[in-house]
């Protein structure tokens, strides 16, 4: 950073050059000055602000004097803050001052202007109007752009910049043979056009989402979003505006008549961590959701950093601390739960069936809506077949529903005297919270309390499911804990005593309260929640016990106990009810009788007494119904934004210093002041927030996305500092140039591949990357952009070219992630439970942002590599230089494996040759031939390794083990384990793991 | 970097130097030996052994000794001691909060007179050489956000590691080894306790390179150390020769420094291939050294076996080197399940502060031992005459630390008699972090970094130096 500083300044710093108050002056200003004399109202210095002119200018001069002071006591910045004013620094503010101290407002704050494009002297080299900008600076330096890299170069950078992957060799050398002039262009269109560029793009994004597949916190369990990633890559491939891009992923649940995809899309802002640990306080996760959405939205489409203002108001930037929780404001208001589930998705969530199960279900509906008019069209048969069937009924017949049924205890009225009960073994009511049941049993209690079954440990207040009476009340109970474990539901009404009743008791495996239902005498019953919090399954190894439970027994009579392995219907459960036998049902007159006769008696005609074809048609009916219940449940779920029902807005509260348990002043949904305002009238909601971003006048969003690309492609954003847009963030390298980009992006109608093709299409993007000496030293970091960017790869482009190679690259878009080799025992030895359990066959070789993402344990080979770690958003690209690297190229399991599998293709693809071998090897790696002394040097290493395989054959067999692929029969073992320590070092070159 | 890849790159210009000079610019892990920062006093410790005891351990019946509880067994914990304060919600909602006494012994020992419980034996031998803080206190709750809190400074995920900040800091003082490493063991308590995340050493903000290396007990001591099998030390030699020997025809050809840099790190990686396993492999050390940690010091893995390679990596110069023991989450069945990490740390931590005084480190070793919050003196569950169970409590607790810059034979900080509220010097854990950083020299307000335009700090704008416990 220091280094930058001075390297732009003394570019920028020519004698008396005009000091430009944003360039020059401002972050002097804010680093070193505002943190005391700035917009923090309430931890300011001596009522003194140096932020805004009005208060700043008639300063100026005592400004000078304490800054330059000798005097210890009275210099500023204090000496306990730290670091003082360099002398440049001081020289610079004493100019700028000198100059009249021209003030500015920030100027990303600004809306950009599309400006003219420069003059340049070099008018041959500007391939488009990108190119006037940076030969202009570049003029201005004194500097000339580098020559055109050669085409190998050009063919492999472009390629592994838009798609992620290294050219074939074939694709390069159609790109090499032709002549026509727009040979290139064509080139950049089939690598744009091709689906591994919605990977490609995906990949970054996931980490600006905190896209991972578990939960984070403490137990860190798996998730499922895989939906909403998949949603990305498709979006890209389709090249979806940006501003369609933004307004569905913030806001696709309020469009009109959102579709699936829409709703899906809002699984961005559901990314964030969620905490299930155990006693764990909801609000206080609750505002940490919020925030991040804050923190995200605000950084991945303003730049800004409005977390700052958590806890106080911005000490650099003019954002308050109540503006932050106005913007929460937009992002509270959903059906949420600050403890999350342990296990799985938490509400709201939708199932979000994929393209083939989306063809799959309307499928499974034809099936349904074809055996329904099957069934239909015997209405008359059926009609008359059973009003026949009615007469024939003698008194006792009867039936009961026995689909789903698993166990049935006639027990035929059981006397329970408070002391005895039944135990049935553990085999027998064995769910657990992902189990769907029904429980339907008739009850004569005599004791106003007792326990009517469970499978519960048999101590007061502990672990299992059961349903007891307690003050004549019905309870039921799911518990893992009994405080804050569980759910536990109790009628609002007292069940008689000394009287038959009937009970039937559901639960449909939503963990939630709201997910039992409870039939007294078949009718529906009210359920006051006592605890609606489980996250851990309620399963135990007690016996079902009749009777008994929880220290509880049970007084009077039982009867008729059923257990369903589903969740039964209303309609189920007041059949269950009724005390009508088939006979008595059947003596009612058809329009006298109640729902629950009527059902009863066509229930069983069809299903015993019906002529056969008719019985079959309403067989098909149910089973088609079953399988389509089936299906959807079986449909992954993706979380996504949905806003609480009702008209009121969940209240927001500016939170003193940022905690939950100190709400100050209620809030309204707005934005920061210092932006544009929301159009007038708009609803205040997060679709009119979402279409703000992208309107074309937010001086923001154009800037801080196409900064974005830039730094894909470069390296280096023109802001370097890609998420801080502020006054503390970097000075653009080329201002002008972003303001092209950014207005041509909403010119062009929001359009990223146009926006890329752009870039890609410009003489600075095609410059060749070789570096002076004493062009490093002038411009290390490659800022002004004299030569062509040099840049180790990403994480997962590492790993994905390494596949790509080898060809054990499977290309298949989306679908659930996947575990590919990891060492054995990460998992184990942090998180406890189970290890790792790596898949086989083709889940191995996907391209990595398909690796199924542990927040708790990342994969070790992508954080070798600097990828970001999904804890929170993530948008400045790192690049570290590390011994692990070459450990991790050297011997990881993924590089030797691909290494083995690229010899085997050296081998067959590659000539007779040691040298053609090693040339095909060189291009795969690299896409060019090797130089002369670079063939030397692999030649020799070759034939050393040949020497000693070739003589120690079990030594070549035992290397020859890495990886889950077969090995290519008819290879000479010595010789594939020689071509596969040649194919592991070109794996290992410094060229292979950099786009050059 | 940058720094060095230029120096290396004109000094090699200038010289000819080939890359085996080179190799021995490059220190280690590519964290330069130069302080980042300081020192801005002068150190008493060079470096740091940190045991961490996830879970929670309970003060009560460790360290914090409350004869008068014995009366007030079962009696409900009084509301002037509560104070309304927030509670987790795995209690919050109990009928009633019955005082429970510890069931342990308690002795005075040594010459400092420190009470300790019949639990740690071992450690009541080397009291003398112990300051006991028991007035520690955090803000979180619950384990997550309270161990990222202590490992952190911040209860939110993202931020760095206290030892990535020191590696970023300080530097390395070994050019084969990284200059923060971590060491996982499983308590015998329960053995699937607590869950820890990679991130908890990891770095934050900071280049990934000041993460700590994980040394592992089984496979691979450090991730892909070992070469394959079938690949043996003389061929990896000869291969990172020539793909050295090609990165140096492209540096030609290129300029970049960063294939400079790479050439270094494969010399750096062949380098730990061979001073990694000699560190981890414990078989020269003599009996009389595993007599001294305990016979679980000979088992892989444990916390013994970590605290004798914390010693050797202390002795070659790494720089924060961070145990994590676990086990100690004891919401139920204390009585039964306290003992088994209790014997885990007792005798080990015993033998790595002997040990470290025996070979004349302690005095330059700063050992730091404890957990991310205390535990309730009411019982979670149900009181009976021989179980009781604790809930987690951050508003006191004890932590211990010994050697480099610290006061021996010292008990600072009051609690009140439930050891529930702190009655004197309460320290946070901002206070810890500033303290620990201060006996290595560093000015916790001076050791910054600058992400998302702020210089942020271990200690956030907040932390003291406990200056009573400093030697």
């Amino acid at each position: 950073m220091r280094l930058t500083c001075t390297f732009l300044f003394s570019l920028t710093l020519l004698p008396a050059a005009p000091m430009e108050f944003n360039r020059d002056v401002r972050p002097i200003l804010s680093d070193r000055c505002w943190a005391c004399h700035g917009p923090d109202s309430v931890n300011r210095k001596a009522n003194l602000r140096l932020d805004v002119e009005a208060s700043a200018r008639p300063k100026m001069a005592a400004m000078m004097a304490r800054i330059t002071s000798t005097n210890k006591a009275l210099r500023m910045p204090p000496v306990y803050a730290g670091d003082g004013l360099t002398e440049v620094q001081i020289a610079m503010l004493k100019a700028w001052v000198e100059q009249g101290a021209p003030w500015q407002k920030h100027w990303s704050l600004i809306p950009p202007q599309r400006p003219a494009t420069p003059a340049v002297r070099n008018a041959a080299w500007p391939k488009n109007d990108l190119d006037r900008f940076v030969l202009a600076r570049l003029e201005k330096e004194g500097l000339a752009p580098a020559p055109t890299a050669n085409s190998q170069t050009l063919a492999r950078r472009v390629a592994l910049d838009l798609t992620g992957l290294p050219p074939a060799p074939a694709e390069v050398d159609a790109f090499l043979n032709d002549t026509a002039p727009d040979a290139y262009e064509k080139y950049v269109d089939r690598l744009l056009a091709s689906p591994r560029y919605g990977e490609r793009m995906a990949a970054r994004w996931l980490d600006a989402a905190r896209y991972a597949d578990t939960n984070g916190y403490q137990t860190d369990a798996e998730r499922f979003m895989w939906r909403w990633r998949d949603w990305v890559i498709e979006a890209f491939n389709r090249n979806l505006r940006f501003d369609r891009f933004t307004i569905e992923q913030l806001a696709g649940d309020l469009l009109p008549n959102p579709t699936l995809d829409q709703l899906i899309a809002t699984g961005f802002n559901r990314n964030h961590r969620g905490n299930g640990e155990g006693g764990s306080i909801p609000e206080e996760f609750l505002a940490e959701y919020h925030a991040d959405r804050v923190e995200t939205t605000s950084t991945v489409w303003m730049g800004l950093t409005m977390t700052c203002t958590r806890c106080h108001d911005h000490k650099y930037d003019p954002l308050t601390q109540k503006e932050f929780y106005q913007f929460t404001a937009f992002f509270n208001n959903l059906d949420e739960k600050g403890k999350v589930f342990k296990y799985g998705n938490s509400p709201p969530l939708i199932p979000a069936p994929t393209r083939a199960q989306q063809v799959d279900l309307a499928r499974v509906d034809d099936a349904v809506k074809t055996a329904r008019t099957t069934f239909e069209s015997m209405v008359e048969a059926r009609q008359s077949g059973q009003a026949a069937w009615e007469k024939t009924l003698t008194a006792g017949a009867d039936w009961q529903p026995t689909r789903f049924q698993v166990n049935h205890f006639p027990l035929n009225a059981i006397e329970f005297d408070g002391v005895n009960f039944l135990d049935q073994g553990t085999g027998v009511g064995a769910f657990g919270f992902q189990n769907r049941f029904t429980v339907s049993v008739r009850i004569k209690p005599t004791a106003a309390t007792g326990a009517i079954v469970s499978k519960s440990s048999d101590k007061e207040e502990q672990d299992g499911w059961g349903i007891y009476l307690k003050d004549g009340k019905l309870q039921v109970n799911l518990v893992q804990r009994w405080l804050d474990d569980c759910l536990r539901v109790e009628s609002t009404v007292a069940l008689p005593l000394h009287e038959w009743t009937h009970i039937a008791v559901s639960y449909d495996a939503t963990r939630v309260a709201a997910g039992i239902k409870v039939y007294i005498n078949g009718e529906p019953t009210r359920m006051r929640v006592i605890v609606d919090d489980l996250n851990q399954t309620f399963t135990t190894k007690e016996p079902f016990r009749i009777g008994a439970g929880n220290g509880f027994r049970f007084k009077g009579q039982i009867s008729d106990l059923r257990i369903y392995e589903r969740d039964l219907t209303p309609r189920d459960a007041a059949v269950l009810a009724t005390n009508d036998s088939l006979a008595v049902a059947a003596q009612v007159p058809a329009a006298l009788r109640s729902q629950a006769q009527t059902d009863k008696l066509a229930w069983a005609y069809l299903e015993r007494f019906a002529a056969p074809e008719i019985r079959r048609a309403w067989a098909d009916v149910r089973d088609t119904e079953h399988k389509r219940a089936l299906f959807l449940e079986g449909l992954p779920t993706v979380m996504i934004m949905r806003e609480r029902e009702g008209a009121e807005p969940r209240p927001a509260f500016l939170l003193s210093r940022g905690a939950y348990d100190r709400p100050g002043e209620r809030v309204q949904r707005e934005v920061p002041a210092s932006l544009p305002p929301l159009p007038a009238g708009a609803p205040r909601d997060r679709l009119a927030l979402a279409k703000w971003l992208v309107n074309g006048e937010h001086p923001l969003t154009a800037r801080v996305t196409v900064n974005r690309y830039w730094q894909m492609l470069f390296g280096t954003g023109i802001v370097k500092t890609v998420e801080d847009f502020g006054s503390q963030g970097e000075w653009p390298s080329h201002p002008e140039l972003l303001d092209w980009l950014a207005t041509e992006f909403v010119r062009t109608g929001w359009d990223i591949k146009a926006t890329l093709k752009t870039i890609v299409m410009s003489a600075t993007y095609q410059q060749s990357s070789r570096a002076s000496w004493d062009l490093l030293r002038r411009d290390p970091e490659n800022r002004l952009l004299a030569r062509g960017t040099r840049l180790r790869l990403p994480a997962e482009m590492v790993r994905d070219q390494a596949l790509a190679m080898s060809g054990l690259l499977v290309e298949e878009l989306g679908g659930p992630s996947v575990k590919p080799y990891q060492p054995a025992g990460l998992w184990k030895e942090l998180a406890g439970g189970a290890d790792y359990q790596r898949d086989k066959g083709a889940a191995l070789y996907r391209r990595s942002l398909y690796t199924y993402w542990k927040r708790a344990v990342p994969p070790p080979g992508m954080m070798a590599f600097d990828s970001a770690g999904r804890e929170g958003c993530t948008v400045r690209e790192t690049r570290t230089n590390t011994p692990l690297q070459a450990l991790t190229l050297m011997n990881d399991e993924t590089y030797l494996e691909a290494a083995r599998k690229m010899a085997e293709r050296i081998l067959r693809e590659g000539g007779a040759t040691p040298a053609a071998r090693i040339d095909y090897g060189f291009k795969l790696a690299v896409a060019r031939a090797p130089r002369d002394r670079e063939r030397t040097v692999l030649l020799a290493s070759l034939h050393h390794h040949l020497d000693r395989y070739q003589t120690n054959r079990a030594e070549a067999e035992r290397f020859l083990k890495q990886g889950e692929s077969p090995l290519s029969e008819g290879l000479d073992r010595g010789e594939l384990a020689a071509y596969t320590t040649l194919a592991s070092m070109l794996l290992n070159l410094d060229e292979a793991v950099t786009k050059e | 970097m940058l720094d060095q890849t230029r120096r290396y790159f004109f000094s090699r210009m200038a010289t000819g130097l080939g890359v085996p000079a080179l190799a021995s610019l490059m220190p280690a892990a590519d964290i330069p030996a130069v302080p980042v920062v300081g020192p801005h006093f002068a150190l008493k410790a060079k470096r740091v052994i940190y045991l961490f005891q996830s879970g929670g351990p309970s003060q009560m019946d460790l360290f914090d000794w409350k004869p008068g509880l014995a009366n007030r067994r079962a009696t409900e914990l009084p509301d002037s001691i509560r104070k309304g304060q927030r509670l987790t919600g795995m209690t919050a909602t109990q009928a009633s909060f019955p005082v429970a006494p510890t069931m342990y012994k308690f002795a005075q020992h040594g010459q400092s007179g420190a009470w300790l419980s019949e639990l740690l034996p071992n450690l009541a031998k080397v009291a003398d050489k112990i300051t006991f803080v028991k007035s520690m206190h955090t803000e979180a709750i619950n384990h997550d956000p309270a161990v990222t809190f202590f490992q952190t400074g911040f209860q939110i995920a993202g931020r760095p590691s206290i030892g990535a900040w020191l590696a970023y800091g300080l530097g390395s003082e070994n050019k084969d080894l990284p200059a923060f490493v971590v060491m996982v063991s499983q308590g015998t308590g329960s053995p699937a306790d607590q869950p820890l995340y990679d991130r908890l050493w990891g770095a934050g903000f900071l280049p990934s390179k000041y993460q700590a290396v994980k040394f592992r007990s089984i496979g691979d001591p450090v991730l892909h150390i070992k070469n394959p099998d079938g690949l043996p030390a003389d061929s990896r030699r000869r291969f990172i020769d020539d793909v050295n020997a090609l990165n140096e025809i492209r540096f030609e050809e290129m300029g970049d420094p960063e294939i400079a840099t790479r050439i270094a790190q494969y010399e750096m990686a062949f380098r730990m291939q061979s001073s990694v396993p000699e560190l981890t492999d414990l078989s020269k050390e003599p009996d009389r050294v595993f007599e001294l940690y305990g016979p679980e010091s000979r088992k892989p893995g444990t916390f013994a076996a970590n605290c004798l390679l914390a010693r050797r990596l202390a002795e070659r110069g790494v720089r924060f080197i961070q145990l994590f023991h676990r086990g100690w989450d004891q919401h139920n069945e204390l009585p039964k399940r306290i003992p088994g990490p209790a014997r885990d740390i007792d005798r080990a931590s015993y033998g790595l502060i002997t040990d470290l005084a025996e070979r004349g480190m302690l005095d330059d070793t700063l050992i730091v031992w404890g957990g991310e919050f205390g535990r309730t003196v009411y019982c979670q569950g149900k009181l009976t005459a021989d179980d009781y169970g604790r809930d987690h409590h951050p508003r006191c607790f004890t932590m211990w630390m010994a050697g480099g810059g610290i006061k021996p034979g010292v008990s600072y900080g009051e609690t009140d008699d439930f050891s529930y509220n702190i009655t004197a010097d309460p320290v946070h854990v901002h206070d810890l972090h500033a303290t620990i950083l201060h006996c290595l020299g560093v000015d916790h307000l001076k050791l910054t970094y600058k992400f998302q335009g702020r210089h942020f700090r271990l200690t956030d704008v907040h932390g003291r130096v406990v200056k009573a416990i400093l030697a």
